[in-house]
């Protein structure tokens, strides 16, 4: 009786072969795909000592490039990196809440959905360089073509993100201020925006974090921003340069990621 | 009516019955709206934001976009090997970040009670690597290690490592320590609780966070390229600045096409994961 009863236990236990299986295939599958992708061809010239080089770089950043105040040194450059990235964020959430609306099963007809959707899919699925060269093409180099690359980047996730949120309104509220007969104006300002500011506002912040940190590498292209002075400093292996640029785009990046997720976790406390 | 105007900046009195001074509330708005809309127009005259050259030369954009069009099928063979190498550097690069991360994510929370220094310094270290992006990363791997799929595939591991580690220890930190508890009671090593507690909460939650850095790495692989790094990237700036746009047109067809699948797939598989 008891044993069985122990048998019957031991049958019920989750086999766990299956999952050594998958692993064991797994893992051949990644080596196969090592062998097609990448060929190791050792480290370059030195490259050891190149390392070394860039860590001590890192230890002891350049004070020529930090105490530059003109167009080329770190101060500016990184204002520049921050104005492309928040006005792209404005403009992209100026063009991304309309956008939003209309993409909504709630506000507008199916067709129409399905088109913007598919709009948005699209251009979301383009790497966001290849906007900054199209956009340095059309408006020539500098720093508006990365704000105009960073506004196309922020409607594709931006409208996105904000579609779920309209999409969860809740339409009584907006039944019950039309019963107390309230004005469009006013269904809108108290019934609608009380219920979307607070994630449209988490989801700009949020936003906003990975566009100063993609700013950063729009110079590439010529379209403005830090990117263009580091990759020419990597180039050039100037180490102490790229010291003094990593360390401060460290600290923007990490001053901006700080407030907005202590912004969004009031905001989220709040709602 | 002009009163109407000038009360939205400082608030309304009103003189009650009783000879009392009731006040409105301040509303700080409207100034932090025009502080806002004076920043927006300062910085946009910093990056000399000219909405009439957009305005004017803005078809140039579409006409690119116009010669994409009928896309260049002939151009296949040719970015065939280049497009799986994106996949695979992304893939790759997700499982060894991931691979990594996970027993350093333990180490990282602060709910199994290790070293501090050891935990902050590490954590600072991490969140300074996360902030640069992939693309300086890859191009810093290219310049010490040369050109091709090995530099990408680097890049990618570490940027998912960072990712990687940061989602899990704050999961891990959200975790119900009960279990933990009461297999350190019966005398089990720290590795047998960790298995037997712990591991089975994160699985799911591990392997939704994989899938999440494989599909977003497909997209960053995409452009490593730009650098020399490998993967379909090469492929776009080369043919962008030929200016032989059926072929671009290709390319980012392919990439739409696959970015779109491996969205589905991985949504659903996350999707299963999270619920069974």
């Amino acid at each position: 009786m008891n044993t069985s009863l122990l048998e019957q236990q031991y049958k019920r236990y989750p086999k766990a072969w299956p999952q050594f299986v998958i692993g064991f295939v797994a893992i051949v599958a990644v080596i196969i795909i090592w062998n097609v992708t990448v060929s190791f061809g050792g480290f370059t010239e030195r490259g050891w000592g190149m390392l070394a080089l860039a860590f001590q770089g890192l230890v002891r950043p350049s004070w020529a490039v930090i105490s530059d105040l003109g167009p080329t040194g770190l101060l500016m450059m990184l204002a520049e990196t921050f104005a492309i990235g928040f006005l792209g964020t404005v403009f992209g959430t100026i063009i991304a809440i309309p956008l939003a609306f209309i993409s909504s099963r709630n506000i507008a007809p199916r067709w129409v959905n399905i088109i913007t959707l598919g709009f948005i899919t699209i251009i979301r699925a383009f790497p966001s360089l290849m906007y900054g060269i199209m956009f340095v093409k059309t408006v020539g180099t500098g720093a508006f073509a990365g704000v105009l690359t960073m506004t196309i980047g922020s409607v594709g996730m931006l409208s996105k993100m904000m579609v779920e949120s309209v999409e969860d309104i809740d339409p009584g509220i907006i039944e019950s201020l039309d019963a107390a007969g309230c004005t469009g104006f006013q269904k809108v300002r108290y019934g609608i925006m009380p219920q979307l500011s607070s994630s449209i506002i988490s989801n700009v912040l949020y936003r906003l974090d990975i566009n100063v940190k993609n700013a950063s590498v729009l110079g590439l292209v010529s379209a403005g921003g830090i990117g263009a002075q580091l990759i020419f400093a990597i180039q050039s292996r100037r180490w102490d340069d790229i010291g003094a640029m990593v360390w401060g785009l460290v600290i923007l990046v990490l001053a901006i990621e700080y407030a907005s997720t202590k912004i969004r976790n009031s905001l989220a406390a709040k709602s | 009516m002009f009163d109407d105007i000038l009360h939205i900046f400082y608030p309304r009195s009103y003189t009650l019955g009783n000879g009392k001074e009731v006040k409105e509330k301040f509303n700080p708005f409207p100034y932090l709206l025009i502080l806002f809309i004076a920043i927006v127009i300062g910085l946009s005259v910093f990056t000399r934001v000219n909405l009439t050259a957009l305005i004017k030369r803005g078809n140039n954009f579409f006409d690119i976009v116009r010669a994409m069009i009928p896309p260049n099928w002939d151009y296949w063979p040719t970015m065939e090997k280049a497009m799986l190498d994106t996949i695979n550097m992304s893939l790759l690069g997700s499982v060894f970040g991931c691979a990594v991360a996970l027993p350093v994510s333990f180490y990282l929370s602060s709910n199994f009670k290790l070293n501090k220094i050891y935990l902050v310094s590490h954590r600072l270290a991490l969140s300074m690597l996360r902030t640069l992006p992939i693309l300086v990363l890859a191009f810093f791997f290219r310049t010490v290690l040369g050109i091709g799929a090995m530099a990408g595939t680097l890049a990618i591991s570490v940027f998912s490592y960072t990712i990687c580690v940061k989602m899990m220890y704050e999961y891990i930190e959200t975790l119900d320590m009960g279990a933990y508890e009461a297999l350190e009671s019966t005398g089990a090593s720290r590795l047998k609780c960790i298995l037997g507690a712990v591991w089975p909460q994160v699985k799911g939650f591990f392997l939704s966070t994989f899938l999440y850095c494989f599909e977003t790495n497909v997209k960053s692989a995409a452009i490593l390229g730009f650098v020399g790094a490998g993967g379909i990237g090469l492929n776009i700036s080369g043919q962008l600045t030929l200016r032989r746009y059926g072929n671009l047109g290709l390319v980012l067809i392919s990439m739409t096409v696959t970015i779109m699948v491996l969205e589905a797939v991985t949504r659903y598989a996350r999707r299963k994961l999270v619920t069974g």
